[in-house]
């Protein structure tokens, strides 16, 4: 077993990767002073992971498995794990994504037992026709809980308009319909695919020490056979499918999602993510001359955001928000891209851009929470945390030009709109 | 926690310090507290967002954000809140620590002095705020209002209250209406403006590494030199409704939402809202309540079920989002939950864990800058302030007795039903 201690100088920071004898990668990041520990442990197993090759066999899943499974994990022949909790007082929860499932505590107490019970129910699967009957109802509400979700719709619409095969472009929670198709067996299949120690990651923050997880991994987590499983993506072409797409529900004012589809060929380096969060703020954040723009003209108000979005097989920026005349957002934001490109990014913008990128990023390393699930997605991108600071704080003008050149192709995009009707 | 420090530096006007080094950033805030009355409630909300976007040295948001994001992308921001009859405005900047700054700066200083400069130099055009910059913060609360219809979920709880007390001052909405929003000229917001200064109780708050006292010592300053006349805050609690009252909207959406509100005849600073903030949680409050074990989890109605208690209002609501034929069923299941209440039938590992999970929010709630701030806050209304180990004990004294009598004192008051076309 190897425990690596890993350092930063400029946020003097410091956590411990161990790779376990059981498969499992573990990831202790010690905070002192602080009352509380969070624990997650995650697999890259979600929502856009519906067809596999497992033991040879070539399987097709419902949509919204993944995130079935997480609920129905809960629940063991005893009872589910919540009532578990019950007598930790420990907050638990969990959460399916596009790319993986975690499961989480938080407890200023008990932390021994909420580990154990966390690597005790994940570990053991148990689904029945009756439980998994069950469940319909209460996803069936969640389902139609974001259904009446301006702000969900319109990004599931964004992400229809701009795929057309990748799974990204399905509801994370399936359909009413497509959920009714799964089964306990089906549910065992994903289960044994993908939650295999080997590809799972736990990471714990906050009140804790690498010899306290150390003790309860090696009693619990027994070595075990690595699997083979492959997930197919059907063929992604580079264009998006739709330039705009609309649907009518009641609000009262229209909300938008604008995606630029980018090169979804590869994942990307700390860098170009760095590179990307300084590009955007320069951009489009309320320093810009474009954001200004937009907000002189009435076009935008101060719930306007831009995030990156990128997983296995895409990579989009989406701009987001609520606007009288969405299609006029389109056209201002291409231009200020037009713009930039063509009249560069001055020394004096870059500098400022950077810095609060950066200051942004080292607000982030204050809550046991963000640096937990940030330490398992950047895990699960094959990407390591203190390269993106040193990445943020190194990267040049020249590199932030370049990465201009490759992404935000304003030929290829998506408006997505939702509106009263 | 433990080591707050808070003193009055001018009538009615507190600083409070915690000294806290285990934080990147730190944050100053500044909330003022005002009678809540529908003839000024838009006022005082435009004035929150006026105030945030720009102020005398820095005459426009593009400058203000640019100042801002010099400072490692500093934040500064407004909310508006209600407790219960009380409008609370709190404007807060926050910024890394001087000691995660690349290149020596000193942050902590320059965010008090801005803070201070928001609050007591604004851009002023004579004796009024400048009129392009009011118009703009105009539209955007407009904006702010109709938004509030694309989540279904808080919509609905907002129109449960704006209905449940239609005659008392506590319907009013934080923003007030559109209508409202409207009509706030340009001498009232200045006038809004002086009035604050002169009436409102201020409660500073400082959290960080640094030594609070060059903060502390700037808001005397300007405070001394305003002639304070400090308005007297109460809210009036309506103890038993007269009959049950059923409203119900129609809109074209995919679930129904539920909402009961409660009389509870118990509000701050009694003595017995801890045993109703408790009887709430073991009701309504967490993954191990009734609602959630047993309208949830055994009868399959909803995705979430939840009460709330708004102890300075002395209300209670439940939410819940079900199926339209489902609303009778749900109403009746969530009453008979509290009913078993009412008759004790309640065991004791449910008051345990009720118990047991309010001490472990409180505790680590005080990991965060933020919830530290929060913490504070929202005991502003109690009369007193308690550390989360003081309040944790105070809960723990709860006995079973005192639960079973603060669920005989509710009354249901106000049914609300969302319903589709």
């Amino acid at each position: 077993m190897q425990i690596k201690e890993i350092y930063s100088q400029v946020l003097k920071e410091k956590y411990y990767e161990i790779d376990h004898t059981s498969g499992l990668k573990i990831f202790v990041w010690p905070k002192e002073g602080y009352n509380s520990t969070y624990g997650i442990f995650g697999t890259p197993f979600g929502s856009i992971y519906n067809h596999f090759t497992f033991n040879g066999e070539e399987v097709r899943v419902p949509d919204g498995i993944a995130h079935y499974l997480e609920h129905k994990l809960f629940e063991s022949e005893e009872g589910d794990a919540f009532s578990l909790y019950a007598s930790t007082g420990a907050n638990a929860n969990a959460y399916t994504s596009f790319d993986k499932t975690c499961y989480l505590f938080s407890c200023t107490s008990n932390f021994r037992r909420c580990l154990e019970i966390l690597l005790g129910f994940v570990s053991c699967p148990y689904f029945t026709a009756e439980t998994v009957l069950k469940e319909q109802g209460i996803i069936g509400q969640e389902i139609k809980m974001y259904d009446d979700s301006a702000d969900w719709r319109v990004m599931f619409n964004a992400l229809c308009g701009m795929y057309k095969n990748h799974p990204v472009k399905v509801d994370i929670a399936g359909t009413v319909e497509s959920i009714a198709d799964i089964t306990a067996e089906k549910l065992y299949t994903c289960y044994n695919a993908y939650y295999n120690l080997h590809n799972m990651a736990l990471t714990v923050v906050g009140k804790v020490t690498p010899e306290e997880v150390l003790e309860i991994c090696d009693n619990q987590l027994k070595p075990c056979e690595k699997v083979s499983v492959d997930t197919h993506f059907p063929e992604e072409p580079y264009e998006v499918c739709k330039h705009y797409v609309e649907q009518k529900l009641p609000v009262e004012i229209p909300v938008f999602n604008l995606g630029f589809k980018g090169d979804g060929g590869r994942r990307l380096s700390e860098k170009e993510i760095a590179c990307n969060d300084i590009l955007l703020f320069l951009l489009a954040s309320s320093v810009s001359p474009m954001y200004r723009e937009l907000m002189d003209k009435g076009l935008i108000n101060s719930g306007f955001s831009y995030e990156q979005f990128e997983g296995p097989g895409y990579f989009s920026i989406i701009f987001s928000g609520e606007s009288r005349d969405p299609a006029q957002v389109e056209t201002v934001i291409k231009q200020y891209i037009t713009k930039l490109r063509s009249e560069g990014i001055s020394e004096e913008d870059f500098e400022n851009a950077r810095k609060a990128t950066y200051g942004d990023a080292v607000s982030s390393l204050n809550s046991v929470d963000t640096i937990a699930n940030l330490t398992e997605d950047f895990f699960f991108s094959r990407r390591n945390v203190f390269a993106y600071f040193d990445a943020v704080a190194e990267v040049t003008l020249e590199d932030i030009t370049g990465q201009l050149e490759k992404i935000l192709d304003t030929e290829n995009t998506t408006l997505s709109v939702v509106k009263g009707g | 926690m433990n080591n707050i420090v808070r003193r009055e530096i001018a009538d009615g006007v507190h600083f409070s310090a915690v000294r806290d080094n285990r934080f990147k950033t730190m944050r100053i805030s500044a909330t003022a507290m005002l009678p809540l009355s529908r003839e000024t409630v838009s006022a005082y909300a435009l004035l929150s967002q006026v105030m945030t976007r720009s102020c005398a040295e820095y005459p426009d948001f593009t400058a203000l954000s640019r100042k801002l994001s010099s400072l490692y992308g500093a934040s500064l921001e407004a909310g508006v809140r209600k407790m219960g009859e009380v409008l609370a405005l709190t404007f807060s900047v926050s910024g890394i620590d001087d000691r995660y700054a690349l290149s020596g700066d000193s942050i902590s200083r320059e965010l008090s002095e801005l803070l201070c400069k928001i609050i007591f130099e604004p851009y002023l055009e004579g004796n009024a705020f400048c009129g392009a910059e009011v118009e703009q913060e105009r539209r955007q609360l407009l904006e702010l209002v109709d938004s509030e219809l694309s989540d279904k979920r808080s919509y609905a709880t907002s129109r449960l209250i704006e209905l449940m007390c239609d005659k008392e001052t506590f319907g009013v909405r934080r923003y007030g209406t559109k209508e409202t929003i409207n009509a706030v000229s340009s001498s009232e917001l200045f006038a809004a403006w002086e009035s604050m200064l002169r009436t409102a109780r201020f409660e500073i708050m400082y959290i960080g590494e640094s030594d609070p006292v060059f903060a502390q010592q700037v808001f005397a300053d300007k405070f001394t030199s305003v002639d304070r006349l400090v308005s007297k805050l109460n809210t009036v609690t309506t103890v038993t409704p007269e009959s049950v009252r059923e409203f119900s909207d129609e809109m074209d959406v995919s679930q129904a939402k539920l909402l009961l509100g409660y009389r509870t005849s118990v509000c701050a600073p009694q003595q017995e809202t801890t045993a109703m903030r408790l009887m709430c949680a073991i009701l309504g409050g967490s993954a191990h309540s009734k609602f959630f074990r047993n309208v949830r989890e055994k009868q399959s109605l909803c995705y979430y079920c939840v009460s709330r208690y708004y102890r300075v209002k002395g209300i209670m609501t439940v939410e819940s989002g079900v199926e339209f034929e489902n609303i009778e069923k749900t109403k009746n299941a969530c009453i008979a939950e509290l009913e078993a209440i009412r008759r004790g039938d309640i065991t004791d590992d449910e008051i345990n864990f009720a118990k047991l999970s309010i001490a472990n929010n409180f505790v680590s709630i005080c990991d965060t800058v933020s919830g530290i701030q929060e913490w504070y806050i929202s005991q502003l209304c109690d009369g007193r302030m308690l550390t989360p180990s003081q309040a944790s004990e105070e809960f723990n004294a709860v006995t079973k007795e005192q639960i079973v009598a603060v669920a005989n004192k509710l009354s249901l008051d106000t049914v609300y039903m969302l319903r589709g076309k």
